[in-house]
């Protein structure tokens, strides 16, 4: 009988400001933290159990438990503005950024990354 | 295809531009618009499909679109939203309502998920000495793997009269899937050789739902009528299975020998396919007043069938819901619910082990190993349970409930060959208080005790020095030979049931919630759930998990917001790990 462990924690801010009457300002920060862990898995020793012989085969494992190991890290910070040009007239600007850190890797290899995003633009209301 | 999405795309924003000039051309009506036009750069460094998983995952500039339009008049309201993120990430949505006669709500969204690719690396080892191995070959070099979603839906309501309020509902979805996904083949025989494909995928979901529904004196009653079709407009994959041989031995004898074991050999053959489903549902329901409660209820049928295979499931359900005031600080609710689902079962068709092959006949030898797959869901299922609610002050309302369900599995059996039922006895308290809009609480406890839940009959593989089984008799070159011990025999050696269901069952929920004035707010939780069961022979199940909570709300002046929190999650499973034996 094995434990499976899973630990995920999360943390985040946003705040908005609005320093001018015109202006309003926004972000977010979040940080996530996730790992998974089998304990150490301990097979019973056999060798006197078995009717045949088995000497060929390879009955370690040591390793075994730490393949589903996980252990990701995600950083996520954006800000955001808002300026009103005229009645009915807003530009826009927008930012993200975001940072995986993969430690330990799965399957599917090191899936460590970045992402940095930025987005502007007009809106008009009536 | 792609006409499909882009003759939905324009008739979605044909309603949403054509719209406005409708209605603008009555008065008095309170219009608003407002589009936004803009774009968005997006740069991924490393791996991009984790961090960006519901992004394109390209380097690129794009244009980005998003607004709405909604109109106001007495009792018609009309609202269409639309956001364009790029051309795989769309959201469009039109709803109307007029009075009490009609409203309707047309819906578009797409999405795209990026998918890793499995790159088996785990999977690789060698016999020490000897010639039996696992390998692994990546056939996908280079393959993208993401699925596109859309989805287009609506949901309708017409008042056909108002005598007797009548009324029509009906409602559709459409899901789309398509992209590659990775599939993963094995063949084996000395040697286990697992291999990695990609593969097409077009897959749809089509929904449709039509009812109707009437007043009569004190009671509404309704019907609904559901039909759900899905398939795959892909190919089935197809993969190679190796070739059955000896890992060292080039005798003849041999070679005649291997292939007789296995399903496949040498041979293209699909796997990994999709079903092709079908179901189709009836439902009525009434609610209305009986003595000095409120009743309400269903009966439903519905048939479910795999048209690829020709198998079906049949589900009979009813639900009785019965709300009493007792008296002006007590309540009762009391429902009850039962369901009867009957599958086909399945006769599992396997080449025959060892066809035309010579050897002595001996009590392990089996050359037949077609079987029927009896379904676990076969099931006659029946829930009980009563709530008390109270107000035992203005501002504290304590609740209890306790609930009885049994499920009946008359086709499927245990190890004593005995079909069994399992029990649930249920009990939950929950309380809560509210001291006017400064301080607000409640805690819930939940405690299920099960008797006999469902296991996996004989799932359980052989206990360490449980048993020595007697190596079978064979012929090798016509020359009876005691040999080995068969995979198949292994099937002697399972002992025991095994589930991963507790016996016993406890959840806590708190929450509270401070707010001193208006600007600030602080709320904790806490979830946590432990159960266990211990009425297992060999096996020690258990699962553990607790989630603290904290976020607060800091609004000093209208200047500023701030919201913050942190949240906890821990989970603990205990249970059994197996390892293959692999010995060819």
């Amino acid at each position: 009988m094995v434990d499976y462990t899973t630990n995920t924690g999360n943390l985040f801010m946003t705040a908005s400001f609005i320093p001018m009457y015109k202006l309003r300002l926004s972000g977010t920060l979040a940080y996530n933290k996730s790992t998974t862990e089998l304990d150490k898995v301990v097979m019973p020793d056999i060798s006197d159990r078995l009717d045949g012989n088995l000497e060929h085969q390879d009955y370690s494992f040591d390793q075994m438990h730490e393949y589903s190991n996980l252990d990701y890290e995600l950083w996520t910070i954006s800000i955001g503005a808002q300026f009103d040009v005229s009645p009915g007239v807003q530009l826009t600007a927008d930012a993200e950024y975001a940072d995986l850190n993969d430690a330990l890797g799965y399957v599917y290899g090191n899936e460590s990354g970045s992402m940095f995003f930025i987005r502007t633009g007009v809106r008009f209301s009536f | 295809m792609k006409k499909y999405m882009m003759n939905l795309m324009l008739f979605v924003l044909v309603l949403g531009i054509f719209a406005p000039m409708i209605f603008a051309q009555e008065d008095a009506a309170v219009q608003n618009y407002s589009i936004w036009v803009g774009g968005h750069y997006t740069d991924f460094g490393d791996y991009n499909k984790k961090v960006g998983e519901y992004r394109l995952g390209e380097d690129e500039f794009l244009p980005e679109l998003e607004g709405f339009y909604q109109y106001r008049k007495a009792d018609k309201f009309f609202r269409f939203d639309v956001h364009y993120f790029d051309n795989k990430n769309i959201d469009a949505r039109a709803l109307g309502i007029w009075g009490d006669r009609f409203s309707g709500e047309l819906y578009f969204r797409s999405l795209i998920h990026q998918q890793g690719r499995d790159m088996l690396a785990n999977m690789e080892t060698r016999e020490v000495g000897g010639g039996k191995i696992l390998t692994h070959e990546l056939l996908d070099e280079g393959a993208d793997y993401h699925t596109d979603r859309y989805e287009f839906g609506g949901d309708y309501k017409v008042q056909l009269s108002r005598k007797n309020n009548i009324r029509m509902v009906a409602a559709h979805r459409t899901v789309i899937r398509k992209g590659y996904e990775q599939k993963i083949a094995s063949s084996h025989c000395f040697s286990c050789h697992v291999t990695s494909h990609d593969v097409n995928i077009d897959k749809r979901t089509n929904q449709v739902e039509a009812g109707i529904q009437a007043d009569a004196g004190e009671f509404t009653l309704g019907y609904l009528f559901g039909y759900r079709h899905f398939d795959s407009k892909a190919h089935d994959p197809v993969a190679y299975y190796d070739t059955a041989m000896h890992p060292v031995s080039e005798l003849q004898s041999y070679k005649d020998e291997f292939p007789t074991r296995l399903n496949f050999d040498n041979v293209y053959a699909p796997y990994g396919t999709y079903p092709e489903t079908e179901k189709i549902s009836h439902k009525v329901r009434v609610k209305g007043a009986v003595g000095k409660g409120q009743l309400s209820g269903s009966v439903g049928y519905s048939q479910a069938r795999n048209k690829k295979v020709d198998l079906s499931a049949n589900t009979l359900s009813g639900a009785l819901n019965y709300a009493l005031v007792l008296n002006k600080k007590m309540r009762l609710i009391a429902r009850a619910s039962g369901s009867k689902l009957s599958n086909d079962d399945p006769r599992i068709d396997l080449a025959d082990y060892r066809e035309g092959r010579g050897g002595v006949q001996t009590e392990f030898y089996i050359s037949d190993f077609d079987f029927t797959r009896y379904s676990a869901l076969d099931r006659t299922d029946g829930r009980i349970s009563a709530e008390l609610i109270s107000r035992l002050k203005p501002n504290l309302t304590l609740s209890l409930l306790a609930g009885f369900r049994m499920i009946d599995r008359a086709d499927f059996k245990n190890l004593e060959n005995e079909t069994y039922t399992t029990k649930r006895f249920t009990g939950q308290a929950k309380l809560r208080y509210r001291d006017g809009l400064t301080f607000s609480s409640s805690v819930n406890y939940r405690f299920e005790r099960t008797f006999d839940p469902f296991t996996s009959s004989k799932g359980l593989f052989e206990s360490q020095g449980y048993d020595v089984l007697q190596p079978a008799l064979y012929s090798v070159s016509g020359i009876d030979t005691t040999f080995t011990i068969f995979y198949y025999q292994r099937e002697d050696l399972r002992y025991q049931n095994i589930t991963t269901e507790p016996t016993f069952k406890h959840s806590f929920d708190m929450t509270s919630t401070y707010r001193p004035d208006m600007h600030y707010s602080f709320t904790v939780g806490l979830k946590g759930m432990y159960d266990k069961n211990n009425e297992l022979d060999s096996l020690d199940v258990e699962h553990f998990s607790i989630q603290p909570s904290v976020n607060f709300t800091v609004t000093p002046d209208s200047k500023w917001s701030v919201m913050a929190g942190f949240n906890y999650n821990f989970n603990r499973s205990r249970g059994p790990v197996t390892v293959a034996l692999f010995d060819g």
